[in-house]
């Protein structure tokens, strides 16, 4: 297979790389540059395990082709924390608030909190469980998880 | 300060949120390559040859294996689940089927490939030369005479049976003020962790040892199961469990795929990598719960349970290496749970099929006895028109009988069970609820509330077996610098209970909980443990913790009390400072002090008679196991009996028969509850993974065997629209044979959803005689059912 040239700009830092036209997104992500955050749990876009976002939208990273994202920005549950330790104000309402267990859904839970508060400030709870029906939780009952993300749009306001 | 007792998040928390997990599949090792598995595509076909060579051809692949060398070179996984232990029908399976393939999916053949492209090509070029055989997929059809064999050898289809007469049922029916009778069926179901299945194995073939990372719960088991079948000593084996996605019982050893991963890698010599996709997860990794019920139930016009006639079929698939088939015996060792009945006749039915075999499913068989137990009290209070609590309240073990020997042979340990369904009727305000069903109907909505209890016994202790195990070990060990490191025998695939051991240990060792690292998963560092399933891991795992770390505890207040020249008697510990008794804040030695005075002085006055370092690995036993069997083979394999009380208020649209939960109520009792938020947080999981299996999950094959859900959009799981928020009530009867009194929480709360949820739905239409008999509850099945129900006379139509 001829690589293809494609330019995108993930979390802040561009890169230019050559991409095999069969690679998916998060493949791309997982294995060429080594953002293993982003996870894979179905490959046929239900359970959102592999959610980032897309130009500002959440995306499911397993359905798309990383060939055809030429010139978007994309952010990871890398992008959202700095360095050492810190976590973005939603990560940490999660870590307050047990908004997760086993971990595997909660990068794409996170970006879809994120992409929602952005949108929407002062969600109500149904407005959440609709912002995060993209994304399956099998460990949760997802009640922790929407305490979580009212937590964290009740920090922001 | 006690940690126990206390709300504190998951010491996990921080690094998963970030992303920063370590999942199987973020193993990357030098020179990895990648496995692909190819599958029968037939429910039950001979393999009359393959022809690997256009495979082997492809730039790219490394090695290509089929059954007849793993026949060869291997020998069968070794049953997690004795069978010939309990009277069962077992079978030698391969990591690759040898000639026959007997359920849609079974491994046939495996490449190992420079990258997951090249492997899943080369699958496409293997030539297998297949003759199909007649297939059977009806666990009823599969009893008839002339049936398909799943296996021939056997001469039937019945793994395992069991009739056991108890009492004197005749004389219980022949003296019944009624009968009902029914069936119950409960849908194969899997339990589709988020993460699927996947292994790395890298062996070196120079220090002649294997280093294995499993997405499992039992590391220590998959290492001696990995040795049993590749032939090599357990000790050149290292087994490490990285992040575990979800596991939920189903990532209970050994599937074909493990073994065969760590072959391929000693045939290559570079580390393999296995990673399943959805759609083999949903084929393979897994079913469970798929039975059926007939029963006939006597009762008193008073209400009272008097005798039963049972007829269970479970569906358990094709039989394998795993314990999953076990669940269908444990069904029948709950009942009649949290009810007295001492009269009763079982005919119990383990059939095999042409479908994926059982593994273990959080639930293990508990839940589908508990479904069966409260269809037959809602019959009985809808047959005597006695109110279904009252029917309850009437039957129920009391909580002055404890600890009761149940008719299965299981000893009930404690409870308190009619104050549970007291607590979540006044939770749901049972009471009221007439008054809020009628104001509802008024605006033409239908309503209805459904209660149900379950009985989750855990801790599971199979005579024979080197998984399913009673016993685990924990190590604590103080370094000088005094911090304290817990090495674990079992393992938590995200349930939490690394944090949970942290706690008991850090009130063992009256210390700082930040003092405190777990390490968990790891066969080369941990103590011989068996991991995590039957919620064992706080009640089994947590004593052992304990007892290690009350041994620290002793030795350092002795040596506390030598370095204060006091007695060990007289010495406390406040605020990590050993003082003696009543000289609070007037010196002491810290935790630190002493720790440091351990290691550095061994031969000093302080170190007198005293052995040396501060470490102590610790076993504990289950102490109330029973397995000599009792003459009709009756063992109690269960040393603690969680349960709990659940209602449900649901809203049914009967010209479509949708159903949504409005509210959704358990009272549990985990006895002593070490960590509030995450017994919540594991009641959520349980109960949610309850819903999906009572409303909305179902794992379909056609009649020749060809599944029918092979993604999630065909397998249902349900999101956060689909689900109420979950109110949850505690109730703590201290189980009395464990040090804190912890009973295990892990299973609890899936039992209740599927017997309150058909009460719920039923009660909403009080007009129609609704009986739901067949789980999943999908608008279709309540639909016809509400069209095919009677209606009773003198109602209007």
């Amino acid at each position: 297979m001829s690589a293809v040239k494609t330019s995108i700009t993930v979390n802040g830092t561009q890169r230019d790389l050559d991409i095999d036209p069969r690679l998916t997104l998060v493949y791309l992500l997982r294995e060429n540059l080594g953002l293993t955050g982003t996870h894979v749990g179905c490959t046929t876009g239900n359970c959102g395990a592999c959610t980032v976002l897309l130009d500002g939208k959440t995306v499911k990273s397993c359905s798309i082709f990383a060939a055809d994202v030429d010139g978007s920005e994309l952010v990871t549950i890398e992008g959202l924390s700095t360095g050492a330790r810190e976590l973005h104000p939603i990560q940490q309402a999660f870590v307050d608030h047990q908004g997760l267990q086993c971990g595997f859904c909660t990068p794409g839970m996170v970006l879809s909190a994120l992409a929602l508060l952005e949108k929407n400030p002062t969600p109500s709870e149904d407005d959440i469980r609709h912002a995060i029906s993209g994304n399956l939780c099998r460990c949760t009952g997802y009640q922790f998880i929407v305490e979580s993300i009212q937590a964290a749009a009740a920090a922001r306001a | 300060m006690s940690y126990v007792g206390q709300s504190m998040p998951m010491m996990t928390n921080a690094r998963l949120a970030a992303g920063k997990g370590m999942f199987v599949d973020d193993v990357q090792l030098p020179g990895m390559t990648f496995m692909a598995v190819l599958r029968s595509p037939y429910a039950h076909a001979r393999i009359r040859g393959i022809d690997v060579s256009a495979a082997e051809a492809l730039r790219g692949v490394l090695y290509v294996a089929t059954g007849r060398e793993i026949g060869e070179q291997t020998n069968p996984i070794p049953e997690t689940y004795d069978t010939a232990a309990v009277g069962a029908k077992g079978v030698s399976w391969y990591a690759l089927c040898v000639d026959r393939a007997r359920f849609v999916g079974e491994a046939v053949a495996a490449v190992v490939a420079e990258d997951r492209f090249t492997a899943y090509e080369a699958l496409d070029l293997i030539e297998v030369d297949y003759e199909e055989l007649p297939a059977v997929s009806d666990p009823e059809q599969a009893l008839e005479p002339g049936a398909p064999l799943v296996e021939p050898d056997w001469g039937d289809n019945l793994m395992a049976s069991r009739d056991i007469r108890l009492g004197d049922p005749d004389t219980a029916f022949a003296e019944a003020d009624g009968v009902v009778e029914g069936v119950v069926k409960s849908a194969r179901i899997t339990g589709a962790a988020i993460e699927p299945r996947g292994c790395v194995a890298s062996w070196d073939p120079y220090k002649e040892a294997l280093t294995f990372w499993d997405s499992t719960q039992a590391p220590h088991a998959v290492r001696m199961y990995l040795a049993r079948t590749l032939g090599i000593a357990d000790t050149s084996i290292r087994v490490i469990q990285p992040h575990v996605g979800g596991a939920f019982g189903l990532k209970l050893p050994t599937f074909q795929e493990e073994p065969l991963c760590a072959y391929l890698s000693m045939k290559v010599g570079r580390p393999v990598k296995w990673i399943e996709t959805r759609a083999e997860n949903l084929l393979v990794g897994g079913h469970a719960r798929d039975t059926s019920f007939r029963y006939q139930a006597a009762y008193k016009a008073d209400g009272e349970l008097t005798g039963i006639r049972l007829d269970v079929i479970a569906d358990v698939g094709a039989p394998s290496a795993l314990c999953g088939w076990g669940m269908s015996f444990v069904t029948w060792y709950c009942l009649p749970c949290v009810y007295k009945c001492e009269n009763s006749e079982t005919h119990l039915r383990s059939v095999v099929t042409n479908k994926c075999p059982w593994n273990a499913y959080r639930g293990y068989g508990k839940d589908a006895a508990s479904l069966l137990m409260e269809r037959i009290m809602d019959h009985i209070a809808k047959a005597t028109g006695i109110d279904r609590t009252e029917v309850r309240f009437r039957n129920f073990v009391q909580p002055d009988e404890f600890p009761y020997p149940q008719v299965s042979g299981a000893m009930l340990d404690s409870g308190n069970y009619p104050g549970a369904l007291r607590k979540v009727m006044e939770m749901i305000d049972y009471e009221g609820f007439p008054a809020l069903q009628e104001e509802a109907r008024r605006e033409g909505r239908r309503i209805g509330l459904g209660i149900a209890m379950e009985l989750t016994p855990e801790g599971c202790s199979m005579p024979g077996s080197l998984m399913l195990n009673g016993t685990d070990s924990t190590e604590v060990r103080i370094t000088p610098n005094g911090n304290v490191i817990v090495l674990t025998g079992i393992t938590s695939p995200g349930c939490g209970n690394e944090t949970g051991i942290a706690q008991i240990v850090a009130d063992a060792l009256r210390c700082d909980f930040s003092r405190i690292s777990v390490v968990q998963g790891d066969t080369e560092t941990c103590p011989w443990g068996f991991g995590n399933y039957s919620s064992r891991s706080i009640i089994i795992g947590g004593s052992a913790a304990q007892v290690a770390g009350d041994e620290i505890h002793d030795k350092m207040r002795q040596v506390a009390a030598n370095m204060l020249e006091a007695s060990a008697d007289d010495i406390e510990v406040v605020d990590e400072q050993f003082v003696v008794r009543g000289s609070a804040g007037r010196g002491g030695v810290g935790f630190e002090d002493v720790a440091r005075e351990v290691y550095s002085n061994p031969h000093g006055k302080n170190m007198e008679g005293i052995e040396p370092m501060l470490q102590s690995v610790r076993q504990w036993k289950m102490p109330n196991v029973y397995h000599q069997p009792e003459k009709q083979g009756r063992f109690s394999a269960y040393p603690s009996w969680p349960y709990g009380a659940a209602a449900a208020i649901v809203e049914v649209d009967p010209e479509s028969g949708h159903v949504k939960i409005l509210r959704y109520c358990l009272v549990e009792d985990a006895g002593t509850i070490v960590n509030p938020l995450l017994v919540d947080a594991n009641l959520h999981g349980g109960i949610a993974q309850g819903i999906g299996g009572a409303m909305f999950e179902q794992i379909a094959y056609d009649e020749s065997g060809q599944p029918l859900t092979a993604t999630f959009m065909d397998y249902t799981l349900p999101t956060a629209v689909e689900l109420p928020r979950l109110e949850i009530g505690h109730q703590q009867t201290p189980a009395p044979f464990t040090p804190l009194g912890t009973k295990g929480v892990g299973e609890s709360g899936v039992g209740g959803t599927l017997g309150s949820l058909c009460s719920a739905i039923e009660n909403a239409l009080p007009e129609v005689d609704l009986h739901l008999t067949e789980l999943p509850l999908t608008p279709s099945r309540i639909w016809e059912a509400i069209r095919n129900a009677p209606v009773p006379a003198g109602a209007a139509a």
